[in-house]
């Protein structure tokens, strides 16, 4: 795995002193603590609720924001991990050098994965603060942290492989958003179609609002585990092979 | 050492390279030329191993760079002709994070970024962001970057592109110094830069090698294209004389003092090679048939330019690949 670590710490490098980050940083914990405050006002006025879902799981869970959430943070992670290279020929001078195709792409991968878990982290914050409280069950935070990390993996494996098609890093972008949008409305799937059908039992399967709703309530499936591990395999192999491939079809 | 043995790179039905073979021995600076478009930037590219090959074989300081990729890469220094690099980081961060990349030892590596700067002169810039340097400054930045793990082969597409006349001549000084110790590619469509810093030359034309060798042997492939006839008597019957013989295209006159006429004698472009020397005897003997006095017979001997002209004129089109 020679290169990944140089590479990882550029990445981490570049993030960090790029406006990008601290601009994506303050409108993701924005519109976090917006939520936050919504659920738990919701619940300290209701307090009959409570007693059906926890606050935390309402925050993780039965949401749609979460999702908006996502489109909004996924999407920008990834677009220049390998586009902008592409665009400026940097990638020549970075693939010219002792490295595998293998490190590049799990160097940038893992820088990604990095910077959306420390995006993720200030919110580590609600927990501590519901603590004060009242009771706070830590292996439904650990489930539901797992959850955001897992779908956080999957979307940026697919995000990166999205900056590797493209140069442009709009491109790049706009099809991240749709794939994640497209898996979002075959889980909605789930609620539409009919019970026992083969589209219920796909829509059960990706439906990421599903998963979450499980994930934020305490229960771990193995089956979640293996969708998402594939999800974030897959992509990751045919950026490695895609980027192998370069040397045939130029970049 | 730089090797490459019969490497073909084809585009589709497109020839971009068409079986190239060069060895260069190690402390040796070759220099490829050749018009734009004649693969210059494909070849060098395969070498550094950023493009792949149709087939062929290339190594670097012994490393297949097919076989063993990872080996051949830390043999090598390249700088790609558009010199790219990341605008947001400083020159001094950038050249670090290469040294890491190339596998220079954490505590080598300040070292190591010190003498590559000072080679290449950027270390006045360490601390600046990359994206305000001006174009001699990227360019020495990536020259730098080639160094900075002291590979012992350096592959530089167009080293001196975009350069002034001034920087051009660092940059040839320095590429001069890199030729003891390091085994040196460089390509180019200057003539004189070739001519000043290179021990063997590629000409290369249509992706295909026309013409390789020291500049003298290549040189010795000038083909004389006119001899000058310095004559004493009637300069307009010298003139008519020379005018009438098979072969001759055109005579210009010069250089009169007195009686004494020198006459440049250009040959026709179909005429082959081996009858100019004919065809001079034959001037040389009308002219004394003639009951003129020739006093001296010159062969001019053409620029490189012309070598250059000749040798990568005759072939077939430009690929249309390579210096895109």
């Amino acid at each position: 795995m020679s290169g990944f670590v140089p590479i990882l710490k550029r990445e981490l490098l570049v993030f960090f002193v790029t406006p990008l980050a601290w601009v994506l940083v303050t409108v993701f914990l924005l519109v976090q603590g917006m939520h936050f405050f919504l659920i738990v006002d919701h619940f300290s006025s209701q307090p009959a609720t409570v007693a059906v879902q926890s606050p935390l799981q309402a925050f993780f869970g039965n949401t749609v924001l979460l999702y908006l959430v996502l489109f909004l943070l996924v999407p920008p992670l990834t677009m220049r991990l390998f586009a902008e290279e592409r665009r400026s020929g940097t990638i020549e001078a970075l693939l010219t050098t002792p490295v595998s195709p293998a490190a590049v792409v799990l160097a940038k991968y893992t820088a990604a994965l990095v910077a959306y878990a420390f995006m993720w982290a200030p919110t580590a914050l609600y927990v501590v603060i519901l603590r004060r409280t009242g009771d706070v069950d830590l292996r439904v935070v650990g489930a539901t942290y797992a959850g955001i990390l897992g779908i956080g993996a999957a979307y940026l494996s697919i995000g990166l492989f999205a900056s590797a098609v493209t140069r442009s890093q709009f491109i790049a972008f706009l099809l991240t958003a749709a794939v994640m949008l497209a898996l979002f409305v075959v889980g909605i799937g789930e609620f539409v179609a009919r019970e026992g059908s083969t589209m219920h039992a796909i829509a059960t399967h990706v439906s990421v609002w599903a998963h979450m709703n499980e994930l934020a309530s305490g229960v771990v499936d193995s089956r979640r585990l293996v969708f998402y591990g594939t999800l974030t395999a897959v992509p990751l192999f045919a950026t490695t092979r895609l980027v192998d491939a370069w040397r045939w079809s130029g970049t | 050492m730089i090797e490459a043995e019969h490497l073909v790179k084809r585009y589709g039905p497109k020839l971009a390279v068409d079986d190239v073979s060069f060895s260069i021995p190690k402390g040796k600076i070759a220099g490829f030329v050749g018009p734009n478009g004649a693969g210059k930037t494909t070849t060098l590219r395969i070498v550094a191993g950023f493009l792949g090959m149709t087939s062929g074989r290339v190594t670097l300081a012994g490393h297949d760079v097919e076989g063993d990729p990872l080996r051949a890469k830390r043999a090598l220094g390249y700088m790609p002709e558009t010199v790219p690099l990341y605008p947001e980081m400083r020159v001094g961060e950038y050249l670090a994070f290469r040294a890491d990349l190339k596998g220079v030892a954490r505590k080598e590596r300040a070292s190591a970024i010190e003498r590559a700067a000072r080679k290449a002169g950027v270390h006045d810039v360490l601390g600046q962001r990359i994206g305000t340097l001006s174009k001699g400054y990227r360019q020495r930045t990536g020259l730098a970057d080639a160094l900075v793990a002291d590979p012992p082969s350096l592959v530089l597409d167009e080293p001196t592109a975009g350069l002034d006349p001034n920087q051009i001549k660092e940059v040839r000084e320095l590429v001069r110094a890199l030729g003891d110790g390091h085994t040196v590619l460089l390509s180019t469509h200057i003539l004189s830069e070739v001519e000043a810093t290179c021990d063997a030359i590629l000409v290369l034309a249509g992706g295909k090698l026309v013409a390789q060798g020291t500049q003298e042997e290549i040189a010795r492939k000038r083909r004389s294209f006119s001899v000058d006839f310095t004559v004493r008597g009637d300069p307009e019957q010298a003139a008519a004389i020379l005018a009438a013989r098979e072969g001759v295209a055109r005579v210009r006159r010069g250089g009169e003092t007195d009686a004494i006429c020198t006459f440049r004698c250009t040959w026709r472009r179909t005429l082959p090679d081996e009858e100019v020397a004919l065809a001079t005897e034959a001037c040389t003997r009308a002219l004394l048939e003639a009951g003129l006095h020739v006093r001296a017979v010159h062969r001019t001997t053409s620029s490189l330019e012309d070598v250059f002209g000749e040798l990568t004129r005759a072939d077939d089109a430009p690929t249309g690949e390579g210096d895109a």
